[in-house]
């Protein structure tokens, strides 16, 4: 086991602070733990057993190393605490605690106390640290909870591929809880609180390696060591997508503003600017966070700007049209040309009075037949980019089928594609299935063409970094274009 | 002549044709001139460089010399040099003077050098001229940049299409990716010893640019 392991897949974990009370996090955090794979002790002196399980008074009376120790207890044993892991030979301690560097002068004491502490232990046997002030890890896939509010009140998210880093841990709760209404899956998430030792670097580096995970969201509101992250990112974002709410934009940073330079800089130009230069993409608020991670994992990069529309509503296709092409408010991509070919293609699979003419409207008569059909003539088109595929259900020709139908030419198909859906619980259905299938899909027109935009920021990245002849114009080759 | 580079690592704030040394030390270009010392008067003949010219007080203490009347504009004659020369002096006799060649108008850009908190020595690019901080049409990279970045800096901006030829007027976005790429070498060097430094203006023509005014804030 080596580096951060021990934090997302530990073979034995201890509960230090197990409480028999079902309102208490020692209590929340053992119930959860016990789902997971690995062996759980719960530690608490004064009972015999909870939920089942023996109860141990010390970590040092726990029979087998302990890869893992949850410290759900307050600030002040805490400290005492992370001495009993040292000596038990802890690997990863993650401490739940508030009321530490965050509060004042006495946390920041109690926090140099835990510093001095694993400074002292021989590096052997050093334990790394989360938090503290966190809710620790949610690794799905191995039924790893460690955060502990209660799921019956907050759903979390099912297996996925994107790995969610978050200095707040009540905010990523929320974000969470959203995602999982939508049907977003996640490799793992991780809280990592007041920074004490682990920080959003040494993540980075964790995901970045993790086949798991095929994109890094982070919520932070700090960065430990800017030009570590940048360097990271840089080496990062080339095979996998970075994905950035930095909050703290607004505030007027403490910076002499004597020169241009410095009035201009404000707090935020310079890491606008910085997370641009690596490749890092920056999102705006917690929609846009998990949106663009969503987008950017699943979604594949444009080769160029140019997008077809299908829809079943004219209105939709018009409103989608505006938002694509316009410059203000809107993404600056292009309609794409359909050819003559693909017009009489689609004229002959359509209702007479469908629009062939991107956008693509199958009108009010649109079928599931129709949707594939459609789809087949566009994946084949030569000036299109990239299709926003406007999936609705309204229609009573098409069933709950279509799903299935874009998802198998969303994976099979060579254009990228993204999915929105306009609708009630019906739609939302349809969306959620979608979505959890790995296809970046959105509720409404707008995220759903800042997804494209993303993806084709991101093909422009690529394309810097990897600049191909001028004759070969697109992302990826086209099949069967001969050697020369 | 004490290399202004060495000035700025022992810590001694810089003169405007201190700063501008160093910039052309770094492949920036600048506008010719002559420094005049304290007591000292033009050289006879002509001077290296035509008129229209700049008079300005250069001194470190002095950052911002328009405010002091310690800059005068469009001398067009030896004559008017001559007499504001002296009005100069009898408003700064112990510092030093400097002519300058005034260059044309054209685009004006703004370049600048920061020291972020966060990210170390950062990099500005705006446009906009005097209005810059009104319109605050600006891109800012952490230092070193590579061409690709200054490209794609310049291209961020509002008026980026000032690079591409509007209403007969020209600038040479290759010109100021130079000095961007320039600045950013300056900084990678220099940039631990440097709070601030603005180039403003740097006025971009058809096929050059050039760094018109220069402060530097020694950290």
């Amino acid at each position: 086991m080596r580096g951060l392991d021990a934090f997302f897949s530990p073979r034995t974990v201890a509960v230090v602070g197990a409480s028999r009370d079902p309102a208490k996090i020692g209590h929340l955090v053992l119930k959860y733990l016990l789902e997971s794979d690995a062996r759980v002790y719960p530690v608490n002196p004064s009972a015999d057993e909870i939920l089942g399980r023996p109860c141990y008074p010390d970590l040092a009376s726990i029979p087998e190393e302990v890869d893992l120790a949850v410290l759900a207890v307050p600030a002040a044993t805490t400290v005492q605490m992370v001495r009993q892991c040292v000596d038990k030979g802890v690997r990863a301690i993650i401490a739940q605690a508030s009321g530490f560097g965050e509060t004042g002068e006495e946390g920041r004491r109690l926090e140099q106390e835990i510093r001095s502490i694993l400074a002292a232990a021989p590096p052997d046997r050093r334990p790394r640290l989360l938090g503290p002030n966190t809710l620790g890890v949610y690794v799905p896939r191995r039924r790893l909870d460690t955060t502990f509010t209660l799921r019956e009140r907050s759903p979390r998210p099912g297996p996925g591929d994107i790995a969610f880093i978050s200095q707040s841990g009540a905010t990523a709760v929320c974000i969470m809880e959203a995602a999982a209404t939508l049907g977003v899956g996640l490799s793992a998430f991780v809280g990592i609180g007041n920074k004490l030792d682990v920080d959003e670097n040494e993540l980075l580096d964790y995901f970045a390696q993790d086949p798991c995970t095929r994109a890094i969201a982070l919520y932070l509101e700090s960065f430990r060591d800017g030009r570590g992250f940048l360097e990271r990112c840089r080496r990062i974002t080339p095979h996998k997508p970075v994905v950035v709410l930095k909050t703290g934009r607004s505030a007027t940073g403490a910076r002499a503003a004597a020169l241009h330079t410095g009035s201009l800089a404000g707090s935020d130009r310079v890491v606008e600017g910085a997370l641009r230069q690596v490749g890092a993409f920056r999102a705006y608020d917690e929609e846009e966070l998990v949106d663009l991670a969503r987008a950017l994992g699943h979604g594949r990069p444009l080769a160029g700007k140019r997008v077809a529309v299908l829809t079943t509503a004219g209105g939709l296709g018009v409103i989608a049209t505006d938002l694509l092409e316009s410059r203000d408010r809107g993404a600056g991509l292009e309609l794409a040309p359909i050819s003559e070919e693909g017009k009489a293609r689609l004229r002959s699979v359509l209702v007479p009075f469908a629009s062939v003419h991107n956008p693509i409207d199958l009108t009010a008569n649109s079928s599931n037949g129709h949707y594939a059909a459609s789809l087949e003539v566009l994946e084949a088109e030569p000036e299109v980019d990239a299709i926003l595929c406007v999936m609705q259900f309204q229609s009573p020709f098409v069933d709950d089928g279509l799903a299935q139908i874009i998802i198998d030419w969303f994976h099979r198909g060579p254009k990228p594609m993204v999915v929105v859906t306009i609708g009630g619980e019906l739609s939302q259905r349809g969306l959620r299935q979608v979505v959890q299938a790995g296809v970046p899909a959105y509720p409404s027109l707008w995220r759903a063409v800042r997804a494209l935009a993303a993806l084709y920021q991101r093909g422009q990245y690529l394309r810097r970094l990897h600049p191909l002849p001028p004759a070969a114009d697109a992302a990826e080759p086209p099949e069967g274009r001969a050697a020369t | 002549m004490t290399d202004p580079a060495e000035l700025l690592r022992s810590g001694v704030p810089l003169a405007e044709h201190q700063v501008k040394d160093l910039l052309a030390s770094f492949g920036i270009p600048v506008p010719p001139r002559i420094l005049l010392p304290p007591g000292s008067g033009l050289p006879p003949g002509d001077l290296p460089f035509p008129y229209p010219v700049v008079l300005k007080v250069c001194d470190p203490t002095l950052l911002h010399k328009t405010e002091v009347g310690g800059v005068r504009l469009g001398i067009s004659t030896r004559g008017d040099l001559e007499r504001e020369l002296a009005a100069m002096r009898t408003r700064f006799p112990h510092l030093t003077l400097m002519v300058e060649a005034q260059e044309p108008p054209g685009v004006e850009a703004i370049v600048g050098l920061i020291h972020d908190a966060t990210f170390g020595p950062s990099l500005m690019v705006g446009l906009g001229g005097v209005f810059t901080e009104v319109y605050e049409d600006v891109a800012f990279r952490v230092v070193p940049i590579g061409e690709a970045d200054a490209r794609d800096m310049i291209a961020q901006l509002r008026g980026a299409r000032l690079f591409d030829g509007f209403r007969g007027m020209k600038a040479s976005r290759e010109a100021l990716v130079s000095i961007l790429l320039g600045v950013s070498r300056l900084g990678q060097e220099l940039g631990d010893r440097i709070e601030q430094m603005d180039l403003n203006p740097v006025i971009v023509y058809a096929d050059r640019a050039v760094a018109v005014d220069a402060k530097l804030r020694p950290r």
